[in-house]
């Protein structure tokens, strides 16, 4: 008889276990604190605790996801000024007081949907989201400013009937709430959605060509950071009774930056500490040494940014490490687990067709009438003398704002003016000629993104296990990075991080991948691997690839049809040998006009 | 009518001098200096200094100008040129430096208002309105800064190669360019300006730690909107100056004190290059 096997454990979650203590610990320490603390420290430490709220979104939106804000004052200032004005203009009551909050929440809601969707439009500079958070606090404070005895103008409102419960309480709440939001981040940030946002930070291109709305990600978090910071300046003008326009200001707005430098950006609890011992050791100096205290803030700021810019945390994490507690920890990646195709039935008879493309520069004629189908299980490759416009003719199929004329299917689709995300729902993948990975995430988080299309990332968990599509597990296996899953990115050789690319792609299931010289810089080993990978692919899946090399050899072996793309035209359109046979390629790439002009 | 044409002259010429220094060193470094308020400052308190020591109240021009060229070339070493790779960190730091020398100027000078004189006093008709001489001095001073930044760019061999740094760096290194070398000079000389700016705005208002604060933002939102071409930063501040002014006038002056940032930010939404010519 043999025994029944035990059943195979969840995985211990050692890190988690930790954040729960810790998260137990403080909520201990919020408990104990009016008791042993003296009621002028209370008192601050509340203030300190909802600044540090504020300091949390600023880590969430820059530490993590690289959004610098300087206005998330203004959204503290909207929560602080639902409550004050409510409070004075309608009297408290427990109505009035949800009213506010609702209020409150909607509004900064709003206007951080606003603002995100201001700063997150396709093709917007990266820079004006800072430039529309400083516009923002300047002009909620004017309008505060501008209220007249309504929002009681530069002075603000003050000696309003708020919430009537003891300091004790106050800092119950506020460090109950301080602590409760930190551990739920941290728990967000670290599931597998949660790292899409570092994804975002690290290579916002690339996740937009694995199909992600990056744009739609980041107003969501917008508003959802805006909401949570008018929650703490409602609790702030309920506690103080105080509130004035300097709240929603933008000096308050880059005090709450410094607060997330110092502590340590993208790490949550950097901030949080940042905040609130700035914030007390501030209360306590500044009576008497006000500008000898604010020279060293500021010069310690300087100083962290220039020298240290991981903050407070970075220290100490690497003296953690330095005396030998913490380790680098790069244990054992999750098992790969094949996922069956998702099968979009019967196979179109067209993969890919572009008709009549063109792109212009200005007077510039890059492509001109470029039209050809592509069928399903075809390995098309373009070739071309340099300057042929064959990356330029991967843009365009890639995202639909590059073109200048003419259109494109992708599996029967027409692309519009679309970016490069809705062409990868219509079944696009598209590989860049230099390796276009996350330097900062895992090979294993990486190939999560790229499934995050297919399969809804956890809010809460991280996946013990890493689901792929054959062709992409293949990849990884045939080229040894499944022994490399826990391994950063940034740590790979770049044969290494162009099979990853290469797996990413693959992982998003595509119809049609687009390669732009896959071989670049690869040894001949590892050429010939990925040459054999994508005839089988082809072969075994029916899988479109077009791809742009100048390795001519390369091309006679693996294609089974070829484009010449001369001076921005297809001058040839036919199998290898047809290509590889003509007199027009050779006086093509010889430089022979009059051979040319003879064709 | 008169009047407000001038006044949106004025106002346009005085937004110029304060962005001037702020764009060069966008323009080279494609760094935003938010210490631009506090050379402002240094700049104001500069001109106070000189009217202390009794110096003539035009000579205070020039001595601001070198205060900050000095103290700029100083910052370059210290904090920026860690920071070329870093833009985003560039803004905290120079933001960080401007708390700095805004607490260190309220311990040497104290928190008060001060006042420093103007080198010219009086009015002057000017086709039947009665105008400071000295705003009108300021458009003829906007005029030949501009022109000698101007000459400066595109008539010497420093100007041929900080337009090659501009456009392509790492092109401008290979052809054997100091591109560290055009950076120090650039800040440093936009640290000059800015200060000397600071000391030509002092006479219409007065000298207090936080002076150039409240010119910081509408600074940065002109220089973003115009991107590295002058005629563009004068065409920018003419517009928006210029709404400001009639806002200001017509509708109310809290709307007019946000027409720049705003205009600029809707402007940037629109057209990412903004009002660049070219």
């Amino acid at each position: 008889m043999t025994e029944p096997l035990p059943a195979r454990e969840a995985p211990a979650d050692p890190a988690l276990r930790r954040a729960a203590l810790l998260f137990a610990a403080t909520l201990a320490a919020v408990a104990a604190g009016p008791f042993v603390l003296d009621a002028y420290t209370v008192n601050i430490l509340i203030r300190a605790l909802l600044y540090a709220v504020v300091a949390l979104t600023v880590d969430v939106l820059w530490g993590y996801t690289g959004i610098l804000t300087f206005g998330q004052s203004a959204f503290f200032g909207i929560g602080a000024y639902a409550a004050g004005l409510a409070f004075t203009h309608l009297g408290f009551s427990p109505g009035v007081a949800v009213l506010a909050l609702v209020g409150g929440i909607a509004a900064a809601g709003l206007v951080g949907a606003l603002v995100g969707w201001l700063a997150f439009g396709y093709g917007v500079t990266p820079i004006y989201v800072s430039v529309i958070t400083l516009v923002l606090p300047i002009v909620v404070t004017q309008l505060l400013f501008s209220g007249g005895t309504f929002t009681g103008s530069s002075s603000g409102l003050s000696g309003f009937d708020t919430l009537d419960i003891s300091i004790e309480a106050w800092f119950w709440l506020a460090g109950g709430a301080c602590a409760t939001l930190t551990f739920l981040a941290w728990i967000a940030l670290r599931s597998d959605a949660g790292r899409l946002l570092v994804a975002i930070r690290e290579n916002e291109g690339r996740c937009q060509y694995l199909g992600i709305d990056t744009a739609r990600l980041k107003i969501g978090l917008m508003a959802l950071s805006a909401a949570v910071a008018a929650v703490a300046g409602y609790l702030y003008a309920g506690f103080t009774d105080v509130i004035a326009p300097e709240l929603a200001g933008f000096v308050f707005g880059t005090q709450i930056v410094i607060w997330v430098a110092l502590g340590g950006r993208g790490t949550l609890i950097g901030p949080v500490v940042g905040a609130v011992v700035i914030e007390v050791v501030s209360a306590y100096l500044s009576g008497e040494l006000p500008y000898v205290w604010n020279l060293v803030i500021g010069a310690v700021f300087v100083l962290v940014i220039v020298a240290a810019p991981g903050g407070a945390a970075a220290m100490v994490r690497r003296l953690w490490i330095w005396t030998g507690r913490g380790r680098a920890r790069a244990g054992p990646g999750p098992a790969i687990e094949v996922v069956p195709a998702a099968g979009g039935g019967p196979l179109p008879d067209e993969a890919l067709a572009l008709e009549d493309v063109s792109r212009r520069f200005g007077s510039l004629a890059v492509l001109q009438g470029v039209s050809f189908r592509v069928r399903p299980g075809e390995l098309l490759s373009l070739v071309g003398p340099n300057g042929a416009g064959k990356t330029t003719l991967m843009r365009c199929i890639a995202d639909g704002t590059e073109r200048s004329g003419g259109g494109v299917r992708i599996g029967g689709h027409a692309v519009g003016r679309g970016p490069p995300a809705e062409c990868v729902a219509y079944g696009l993948g598209r590989k860049f000629q230099t390796a276009n990975v996350f330097d900062g995430l895992t090979v294993a988080e990486s190939l999560r993104v790229a499934r995050a299309r297919r399969e809804t990332p956890s809010l809460w968990r991280r996946s013990a296990t890493l689901r792929l599509p054959a062709a992409a597990a293949r990849v990884v296996a045939a080229t040894g990075l499944d022994e490399r899953l826990a391994d950063e990115v940034v740590h790979l050789s770049h044969g290494l991080k162009q099979a990853l690319e290469l797996a990413m792609v693959l992982a998003l299931e595509p119809r049609v991948v687009l390669l732009d010289e896959p071989t670049a810089g690869l040894t001949k080993p590892e050429r010939t691997l990925i040459g054999t990978i994508l005839t089988d692919l082809v072969a075994s899946e029916r899988l479109c690839v077009v791809l742009v090399e100048h390795d001519l050899d390369f091309v006679r072996q693996i294609s089974s049809r070829i484009i010449v793309l001369h001076q921005g035209r297809v001058a040839l359109d036919g199998s290898v040998a047809e290509v590889v046979g003509s007199e027009l390629v050779r006086s093509i790439y010889a430089g022979e006009p009059q051979a040319l002009a003879e064709a | 009518m008169t009047a407000q044409i001038l006044d949106v002259l004025t106002t346009a010429a005085m937004l110029f001098i304060v962005c001037l220094g702020l764009q060069i060193v966008y323009g080279v470094m494609r760094i935003i200096n938010f210490a631009h308020a506090a050379f402002l400052t240094i700049g104001g308190y500069s001109a106070l200094v000189a009217a202390q020591l009794g110096l003539n109240p035009w000579l205070a021009l020039p001595f601001a100008g070198l205060v900050g060229l000095v103290l700029g070339a100083l910052v370059e070493r210290l904090i920026v040129r860690p920071l070329y790779a870093r833009p985003l960190d560039a803004i905290l730091a120079t933001w960080g430096l401007g708390i700095v020398i805004g607490q260190l100027v309220t311990i040497g000078f104290g928190r008060e208002v001060q006042f420093v004189p103007s080198p010219v006093q009086g009015t002057v008709e000017v086709a039947g309105a009665t105008y400071s001489l000295y705003r009108l001095l300021l458009v003829l001073g906007a005029g030949l800064l501009g022109l000698a930044v101007a000459a400066l760019l595109s008539g010497t061999r420093f100007g041929l190669v900080t337009r090659a740094v501009i456009m392509n760096e790492s092109l401008a290194e290979g052809l054997g360019i100091n591109s560290g070398l055009v950076r120090f000079a650039c800040f440093s000389v936009g640290a000059g300006l800015a200060s000397l700016a600071g000391a030509a705005i002092t006479p219409l208002s007065s000298v207090d730690p936080n002076m150039g604060v409240p010119w910081l933002v509408g600074a940065f939102m002109l220089v973003m909107v115009s991107g590295a071409s002058l005629r563009s930063l004068a065409l920018a501040t003419l517009l928006l100056g210029g709404a400001q002014v009639l806002i200001s006038a017509y509708a109310s002056p809290v709307l007019g004190g946000l027409t720049i940032v705003v205009l600029a930010a809707v402007i940037l939404r629109l057209r990412p290059k903004g009002l660049a010519l070219d």
